[in-house]
């Protein structure tokens, strides 16, 4: 699972309001190069709850200095573009979990693949 | 010279040949594109690769002659003669033809080594399609051999004077006739009468095993239609995937509906072995692709085949059910989704009975004006039909949901095979009756 997969995942169980930004619990973590495109991410970088990000990257030790604000001439700033590529793409959990910051509920992380399926009584 | 309009045919999949007139318009700039059942004709000055990464077409020709066609059950006892003389009367234009033919073999070898160069660059890529590549290779140094021996259009004139020399093209004919002509005429039988005048007129060589140049031969009532075939390989089949679950055709016609833009973020709920998020992501680069199942097996496939693709940037997977999906009302810009057709999914009342909630769940991750595709059966479009215009979603959804907010605005019947399905399009409704 790349961090950006994890920026839009949310936790539905059963009364939960606000099952985000799940909690990352990895016990391994890769780095994987991917080519950079300066465009992709550019494009990305509004979607992104940027705090959430931050805190994923900062979690699984690869912030690499990114600031908890976003400045607004991002675009412009490569050194920038190049650190959230990392975060957002690069940086992969493959075993672990994610953890409902509400109900505490986790979704284990499986070969890299995330289980977000509840059960018939958390729907 | 690589200016030189060419006039192709591809062969479509029932159903498809609005998509394929569309992609040949837009990537090829094409002209006078004419449309013919299950055919598409075009010409165009692009290159022929350019022309062999058309992704809505099944198999590439070109074109050799397309005619109004004769009336040969008048007179049947000369049929065969009649349709000697119409179609070989100008021998011209076969060996220009073949000339052409030549050099676009030519080109389309230039491209296997570029392939393999870049491959070279692209480690990790090659050592995924390595095995494909040196397949493509011996295919491409067999063909050669065999291109050497094939001559520019004076060359056979003189071969023809000198009565030998070299070797003559070895080809095959495959004829089909249809409608009222087939009943005076066989299929094999005006093939076979095709492929003596050709040996006759041209000096080439009929080879039915293992021949260098085959040669469509269409007759029905409304046209015929003659065109050598560029590629052995069917275009429709995609070196980039291993495991195929829907047409990978059907997938990119899906996709081409979703008005994907550049920061897009789509999502298959039902993706299955990614073939939907594969051709989407392939043809835009700079969008993001998520893709959920409910199953491990179809993740792990998938997973293989976002691998094998090299398109791990771009498409995300995760396991989770269509029915309650972990993303944000609003989130994703398009929703794009083959629904299973009973087989896989529990039998085909289960997908009923669960049509209004999958529906329902769809529209709350898609953001007003974004774009709603499905692939179903004719029969789950009369219950979505039925769902949509009642707007009576099961009773424990929040009100907010209560309204359906999708408007229909296109449907497409493809064929996938045995069965056809429907390609149907929707868009979420800016402003729906209860939205907040």
């Amino acid at each position: 699972m790349k961090l950006l997969t994890h920026n839009m995942l949310t936790s539905h169980v059963k009364g939960v309001t606000k099952g985000y930004p799940l909690l990352i619990k990895a016990t391994e973590v890769k780095v994987n190069e991917v080519e950079f495109n300066p465009q992709f991410v550019c494009r990305m970088i509004p979607k992104l709850e940027w705090s959430a990000l931050v805190k994923a990257a900062d979690d699984l030790g690869h912030r690499q200095d990114l600031p908890a604000e976003l400045e607004p001439d991002y675009e412009k700033n490569e050194d920038l573009l190049k650190k959230v590529h990392r975060a957002l793409l690069e940086v992969e959990v493959v075993e672990g979990s994610l953890q409902c910051p509400e109900s505490g509920r986790e979704f284990p992380i499986s070969k890299g693949i995330p289980n977000m399926l509840l059960n018939e009584d958390e729907v | 010279m690589e200016k030189e309009n060419v006039r192709y045919y591809c062969t479509a999949g029932n159903g498809m040949e609005s998509f394929l007139i569309d992609e040949v318009k837009k990537k090829l700039k094409a002209e006078d594109v004419c449309r013919v059942p299950g055919k598409v004709v075009f010409s165009t000055s692009e290159s022929i690769q350019r022309v062999t990464e058309l992704k809505s077409a099944e198999r590439l020709f070109l074109l050799l002659k397309h005619d109004t066609p004769l009336n040969l059950c008048a007179k049947p006892g000369q049929a065969s003669n009649l349709l000697q003389s119409r179609l070989l009367g100008d021998i011209d234009s076969w060996t220009k033809a073949a000339a052409t033919w030549s050099r676009l073999q030519e080109e389309l070898v230039d491209r296997v080594q570029k392939v393999d160069k870049r491959g070279k660059e692209r480690i990790e890529k090659k050592r995924k399609r390595e095995n494909e590549e040196e397949e493509e290779r011996k295919r491409a140094s067999l063909d050669e051999k065999d291109r050497k021996r094939i001559k520019s259009p004076q060359d056979v004139e003189e071969t023809e004077d000198n009565d030998g020399g070299t070797d003559p093209v070895s080809f095959r004919i495959n004829c089909k006739c249809t409608g009222p002509l087939a009943r005076c005429l066989s299929s094999q039988e005006a093939g076979r009468v095709i492929g003596v005048g050709v040996s006759r007129s041209l000096g080439w060589k009929s080879d039915l095993k293992n021949p260098q140049m085959e040669i469509n031969v269409n007759l029905s009532d409304d046209q015929w239609i003659l065109g050598m075939q560029l590629t052995r390989l069917p275009l429709a089949n995609r070196s980039y995937l291993i495991n195929t679950g829907v047409r990978s055709t059907v997938a990119w016609a899906m996709a081409s509906l979703a008005h994907i833009q550049p920061g897009f973020c789509v999502l298959d709920p039902m993706c299955g072995v990614g073939t939907v998020l594969v051709e989407a992501a392939l043809e835009h680069q700079d969008a993001c692709f998520l893709g959920a199942d409910i199953d491990d097996g179809q993740l792990q496939k998938a997973n293989q085949n976002v691998a094998h693709a090299a398109l791990g940037k771009q498409i995300q997977l995760f396991k989770a059910s269509c029915m309650a999906l972990p993303l944000p009302s609003a989130s994703v810009d398009a929703v794009i989704c083959d629904l299973p057709f009973g087989r896989k999914f529990g039998t085909k009342q289960h997908m009923t009975i669960h049509l209004p909630l999958i529906i329902t769940e769809m529209q709350r991750v898609l953001r007003p004006g974004g774009f709603l595709v499905l692939l179903l059966t004719p029969q789950l479009s009369v219950h979505l039909k039925k769902h949509l215009s009642t707007g009576t979603p099961a009773q424990e959804l929040d009100t907010e949901l209560q309204c359906n907010t999708l408007e229909h605005q296109a449907t497409f019947r493809v064929s996938l095979g045995a069965i056809d399905g429907l390609i149907q399009k929707y868009v979420r409704e800016k402003n729906g009756k209860n939205s907040t």
